[in-house]
């Protein structure tokens, strides 16, 4: 398959080559190839690339997937305004 | 402040909540979604009896027997975080902080994508995107289609959107290779689909079913029609598959190849199927986002779906007050998820100091029943899905355990 | 011909509901009460609903069910929401989000 014009993450645009480049060139975790690409960082939170990076990540380092959660969940776990972190206004959404 | 609060408005935080109900305590469910059903919205599949199951019908009896008995709920809300306070939770949500005894994560599963080029086009999207569209909202993404992934979603979905008006050219793999792994090989999709379908929505996956039992997949795969066989006039076609999605501004079609037994590209076999949308079925796995933030433990568990929270048959996880139900704890059947929620519910009622004295034997009832449904599913996710099962409850005393001692020795 | 299914041989005869106006690039489209954005826009056969931030390549829904973000548009002055979790309201002006331009800090 054309790995170059594959974009494995949708939000950032990041393409399955840098993904399996930037793995096979640092031996990297999921976390690692993501700070290293952005690829999961965009503004899904990864919720929508994220097990295709970690098949990735497993299938080129030959190692299986580990059991814990591989790229991290902080929050927030969805975007918001700063008015409701702060808690002053309500809405569902507003970003 | 709440005794109960539970996040996702599905088979599972629905049934958990009446259950609760029942027991006494004052629940509330909140969800992302405008409507409570959660994934019960978009499903609708003939039983082996005939009989129709109208997800959409039974999100409904769910959520008017919640109201019945007492249970708020409220849709549209979104949550951003969890933290642990005095007396339980405080969940942080789009409208603002809610304050809970104890917390039920059933927020279900995410859909797993298959990236190929041209996957980003506008009219490509998820599976569940195009059931919901159809079976909710009532609006068709296109006249055709071309579904991409062979699995046991893909084909009751596939049927759906038959009879919601929408041509289904086709139901093809995915390209073999490192993202598509065994969703992109003929001959173990073909040895997955004959394992799965001894109780398949229609007689010809029951009667490859039972082919399967006398039948290598791979002797089989040599004998299964270029041209694919046909599920509700559908044909599926897993000696085919996708290698891009072509359009300009929007998807107008797939381009394909013709495959060996094991993915392998036959040259020169190249065609495009041209199709108004392209649905791409990459299989489910549980969201492990909350149940992450809150500080559980996972286990990663292929049968289950992926990265499952670590919890016994009470649903209970290994953090104090904070208890899972549904697909969130491995991709099952909407009956299952039920049949779980209504464990949660109890068990968090007899946590909660509930005086009523059948409540034991009701949960063991109950847990029973999970373990029934679980076994005449009709739709089974995966193989193995009971070993898998009691494999994470094994880690759950394991973990329980170990905090003890720990505890005993501080 | 219309995208709705009005009549389902399981699920019957669509629910007849208020029609309403709403906007989007500031064209009029008259879709249904309990129509989400998404819904409403697929049903005019609206398929991109917006353009990305630096490729400028054009999004619509993919998952609609709120996982994603890709179907995100601008109703009224600022507001961003995600156009497949979003019921629509009578007079509701949508836009597509677009491209960002190199030097305008508009977006920001």
């Amino acid at each position: 398959m054309n790995d170059d014009k594959t974009l494995v993450c949708r939000c950032e645009e990041v393409s399955l080559k840098t993904i399996r480049d930037t793995v096979q060139q640092f031996s990297c975790s999921s976390r690692e190839v993501k700070l290293r690409t952005r690829a999961g960082m965009g503004y899904c939170g990864g919720r929508t690339c994220r097990h295709v990076i970690d098949t990735i990540v497993s299938d080129v380092n030959q190692q299986a997937v580990a059991d814990e959660v591989q790229l991290s969940y902080r929050p927030p776990v969805r975007p918001m305004t700063f008015g409701v972190l702060g808690g002053c206004c309500h809405d569902n959404e507003s970003y | 402040m709440v005794s109960l609060l539970i996040i996702g408005a599905g088979p599972a935080g629905l049934s958990a909540a009446i259950a609760a109900a029942e027991q006494g305590l004052d629940v509330k469910v909140i969800d992302e979604f405008s409507k409570a059903g959660g994934r019960l919205l978009g499903q609708l599949h003939q039983e082996p009896n005939g009989d129709w199951w109208n997800g959409i019908a039974m999100g409904e009896k769910l959520h008017q027997e919640a109201l019945r008995v007492g249970v708020d709920i409220q849709c549209e809300v979104s949550v951003f975080d969890i933290s642990r306070s005095a007396t339980g939770w405080t969940v942080y949500t789009s409208q603002g902080m809610m304050e809970t005894r104890k917390l039920l994560l059933a927020t279900g599963a995410s859909e797993i994508p298959i990236p190929l080029p041209g996957w980003t086009l506008p009219g490509v999207m998820s599976i569940g995107a195009a059931q919901v569209m159809g079976n909710v909202h009532r609006v068709k993404p296109g006249n055709t289609c071309v579904i991409i992934g062979a699995n046991v979603l893909s084909m009751a979905i596939a049927n759906e959107l038959r009879l919601c008006g929408i041509k289904v050219k086709e139901i093809i793999l995915p390209a073999a290779g490192s993202i598509s792994k065994d969703a992109g090989r003929p001959e173990k999709v073909l040895a997955s689909l004959m394992k799965l379908t001894h109780l398949a929505p229609t007689a010809i996956l029951r009667q490859a079913g039972k082919l399967g039992k006398f039948v290598n997949p791979s002797f089989a795969i040599k004998f299964f029609p270029k041209k694919g066989i046909k599920l509700f006039d559908i044909p599926i076609r897993i000696k085919k598959a996708a290698i891009e999605i072509v359009g300009d501004e929007h998807a107008t079609g797939v381009r394909t190849v013709a495959i060996s037994s094991e993915g392998k590209e036959i040259p020169g076999s190249e065609k495009v199927t041209e199709a108004d949308f392209v649905c791409i079925a990459g299989g489910l796995a549980p969201m492990s986002e909350l149940a992450s933030v809150v500080g559980c433990s996972f286990k990663y568990v292929p049968e289950l779906g992926g990265h499952v929270p670590v919890h016994n048959e009470r649903m209970q996880t290994n953090v104090p007050n904070l208890f899972v139900a549904g697909n969130i704890t491995g991709v099952e059947s909407a009956k299952v998820a039920m049949a779980q929620g209504k464990v949660a519910g109890l068990s968090i009622a007899l946590e909660s100091g509930s005086t009523s004295k059948e409540i034991e034997l009701l949960l063991k009832v109950a847990i029973e029943e999970v373990r029934k449904t679980r076994a005449t599913a009709l739709m089974q996710f995966q193989p193995g899905i009971p070993e898998a099962r009691e494999m994470v409850y094994r880690q759950f005393l394991l973990e329980e355990q170990a905090m003890k001692r720990k505890e005993s020795v501080s | 011909m219309t995208m709705r299914v009005i009549n389902h041989p399981v699920l019957g005869k669509l629910q007849e509901r208020n029609q309403i106006t709403i906007y989007f690039n500031n064209q009029s489209y008259q879709v249904y009460e309990g129509d989400t954005i998404a819904s409403a826009m697929m049903a005019e056969g609206i398929k991109t609903l917006r353009h990305h931030e630096e490729s400028g390549k054009g999004r619509g829904i993919y998952c609609n069910i709120g996982h994603c973000f890709e179907c995100r548009v601008q109703v009224g002055e600022r507001k961003v929401v995600r156009a497949c979790l979003t019921p629509v309201s009578e007079g509701m002006e949508i836009h597509s989000l677009t491209a960002f331009k190199k030097g305008d800090g508009s977006h920001w």
